[in-house]
């Protein structure tokens, strides 16, 4: 999978860059709206994501280059700016998705594959971890052919943990996952906690090892060893 | 009160006063002037009578026509003379009317006589009529002629005026317009037409200013945060760190996404209280937006045992659909946050009322202080503390009213409009 990041903080660029290498994604940089034009002229994507608010131009201009020049490319949009304007025209435009800064990688991780799913494959890939197959277009899950019914939560958590495999997930972003705007709410994270453990439970009663592991002070890492 | 009634009252209260004195001023002089001729008489009389007295002998008494009457009284001595003003009644009209008396000494014939003239004053009488008649057909005609003045002046002269204050109302600081006016006649009209030019485009910019700022604000603070955050996520997937290394880290990254999240907040009240949220025209229902985020609030809601009723009716206020959202998000959060276990949420939706009621701990702080920001009645350190003061500035912005009032065991939070 190829991504193009237009992002003009390094700091910012590089982490992105790293995290999605270790997907075994090649991550694409272009710092400013030139060289993103360039690239985007020369190269085809899986997906794009572009910061809006660039030193030497508008990202949304970017955003129609792309459009114009390959439709199918996945684009997400990330932007320091919570603007209901923005957000609607960014969509408008037809980028997939639209996530404010300051975000969690394993967020966009997750976000980058739903789109990159939608796109290639119209949703209807399977994801597999292990002995777990996801349909993402049904919601269907199962474990060894036998289906395992979850709440809402839970099927979201599930699709999380396998988006961020092996990587350790703090319980704010999990929380944030689930309950977007609404994390402010939970006083502590007992709340992920009674999720994690139905999830758990639910998917050992059908024989699948654990994978979900608990890291102290910080949150969960999901593995297959 | 409107200003030409205030002065309308002013001129009338002055000129009435002046009028008065006016009246007082002129009934002294004419009386004056009158006593002065009316005594003058008299002693064109005395000359006479004196005269008349003098030559007895060779004059016969009807000589005396002085036309006034006359009193001879024989006296043993004579006195001083005098003048003295008297009534008398007048026969002929059967009223007593005022007199002027001449009284003086005169010797007749070897005898002392005291000799009364008698002159009567009927100008003097006529003359209250004339001046509370005249008095009171000025100030007819002035009271008369002041209401159409002012009311041709209202209409004339401070079109301009009305104008500017209507321009004013309409004012919307939003569309970055200064007001300008077309020169006029009246020099204090012009020059208030002048100062609202100079005042409206100062404001603009301010505002204009203010925004970019916000706006800026919230682009350098965030993209710093966001670079925080990922390093920090990228350091998780360390695996040589110790665990209290990873405790450590998991503080930091506590604070950043709290810091980030204290960031937005404080941007949206900012941007609400900047008036950056237009309400159109129609009233939003609220009833879509209240199920859908009860919906979303499940979870909580299902973890504490909260038992939840509502009785809605279609309807709310005109407001910004996203301001909405917020303040219904807010007020249920509120109401699940500081609930008790098992406790109940009533929630009811009436065509100018959204209540939203919640059994809770009894309260230590005035109610009225939760709407200030940063005010937590529990240290639960995930609340930001903005929740009510964001809930209170959506209504004074969109004219609603908030009130908090606490019932026994119920917390009662009220959206009017």
């Amino acid at each position: 999978m190829k991504l193009l990041l237009i992002e003009d903080e390094k700091a910012l660029a590089t982490s992105i860059q790293n995290y999605f290498q270790r997907e075994n994604f090649i991550c694409e940089w272009a710092q400013d709206y030139e060289s993103a034009i360039e690239k985007i002229n020369i190269y085809k994507y899986d997906c794009v994501l572009v910061d809006i608010m660039l030193p030497d131009g508008d990202g949304l201009d970017a955003v129609r280059e792309l459009k114009r020049k390959f439709p199918e490319t996945g684009i997400i949009i990330i932007s320091a700016k919570n603007s209901l304007d923005d957000r609607i025209e960014g969509l408008n435009l037809g980028s997939d998705d639209y996530l404010t800064k300051p975000f969690h990688l394993s967020e966009l991780n997750a976000r980058v594959q739903a789109v990159i799913r939608r796109r290639n494959f119209q949703g209807n890939q399977q994801i597999r971890f292990g002995k777990i197959i996801v349909e993402p277009q049904e919601h269907f899950v199962s474990v060894d052919t036998q289906e395992i019914i979850l709440t809402r939560k839970e099927y979201d958590l599930l699709i999380y943990l396998i988006a961020n495999k092996n990587r350790v997930l703090t319980k704010e972003s999990i929380a944030e996952h689930l309950w977007g705007d609404d994390a402010d709410l939970m006083d502590n994270f007992d709340f992920i906690y009674t999720h994690i453990k139905n999830l758990r439970k639910k998917l050992m009663d059908k024989g699948c090892p654990d994978y979900l592991r608990s890291i102290y002070g910080v949150g969960y890492k999901f593995s297959e060893q | 009160m409107k200003l030409l009634a205030q002065i309308l009252r002013y001129q009338l209260v002055t000129s009435m006063v002046v009028l008065f004195l006016g009246a007082g001023l002129f009934y002294v002089s004419v009386r004056y002037l009158i006593d002065r001729e009316a005594n003058k008489e008299l002693f064109q009389s005395q000359v006479k009578v004196r005269w008349q007295l003098k030559h007895l002998e060779t004059l016969p008494v009807y000589i005396l026509q002085l036309g006034d009457s006359l009193q001879l009284e024989p006296v043993r001595y004579p006195g001083r003379s005098f003048i003295r003003e008297t009534s008398m009644l007048n026969l002929a009209e059967n009223e007593f009317q005022p007199y002027r008396q001449l009284v003086f000494y005169e010797r007749a014939l070897g005898q002392w006589y005291r000799v009364t003239i008698s002159k009567m004053l009927l100008q003097r009488q006529h003359l209250m009529e004339a001046v509370v008649m005249t008095v009171t057909f000025i100030v007819t005609v002035m009271l008369i002629s002041l209401l159409v003045l002012n009311s041709w002046l209202s209409k004339r002269l401070w079109k301009p005026f009305y104008k500017t204050l209507g321009k004013l109302d309409a004012y919307q600081i939003q569309q970055h317009e200064t007001l300008t006016f077309e020169p006029q006649k009246t020099l204090e009209f012009d020059q208030l037409n002048q100062s609202v030019t100079h005042l409206t485009s100062r404001v603009t910019t301010a505002y204009q200013n203010l925004k970019e700022f916000t706006e800026n604000a919230s682009h350098e603070i965030q993209t710093p945060l966001a670079v925080i955050l990922s390093k920090i996520e990228g350091l998780f997937q360390d695996e040589s760190l110790t665990e209290s290394q990873l405790v450590a880290l998991s503080s930091v990254s506590e604070a950043a996404n709290r810091l980030g999240r204290l960031n937005q907040a404080l941007l949206l009240l900012t941007k609400i209280e900047n008036r950056q949220f237009l309400a159109g025209t129609d009233p939003i229902n609220l009833v879509p937006i209240i199920n859908s985020k009860l919906r979303d609030l499940e979870d909580l809601i299902d973890q504490r045992e909260l038992s939840i009723q509502t009785d809605l009716q279609p309807f709310g206020p005109v407001i910004h659909p996203a301001l909405a959202e917020i303040l219904v998000n807010n007020l249920l959060t509120n109401a699940i946050r500081h609930n008790v276990e098992k406790g109940k949420i009533i929630i009811i939706l009436r065509e100018r009322i959204l209540s939203v009621r919640n059994t809770g701990k009894p309260l230590n702080a005035n109610p009225e202080q939760l709407f200030e920001r940063f005010r937590k009645e529990s240290t639960l350190s995930a609340s930001l503390g903005l929740g009510l003061a964001l809930v209170k500035t959506i209504c004074e912005v969109n004219g609603q009213n908030l009130k908090y009032d606490i019932d026994n065991e119920w917390h009662v939070l009220t959206v009017s409009w």
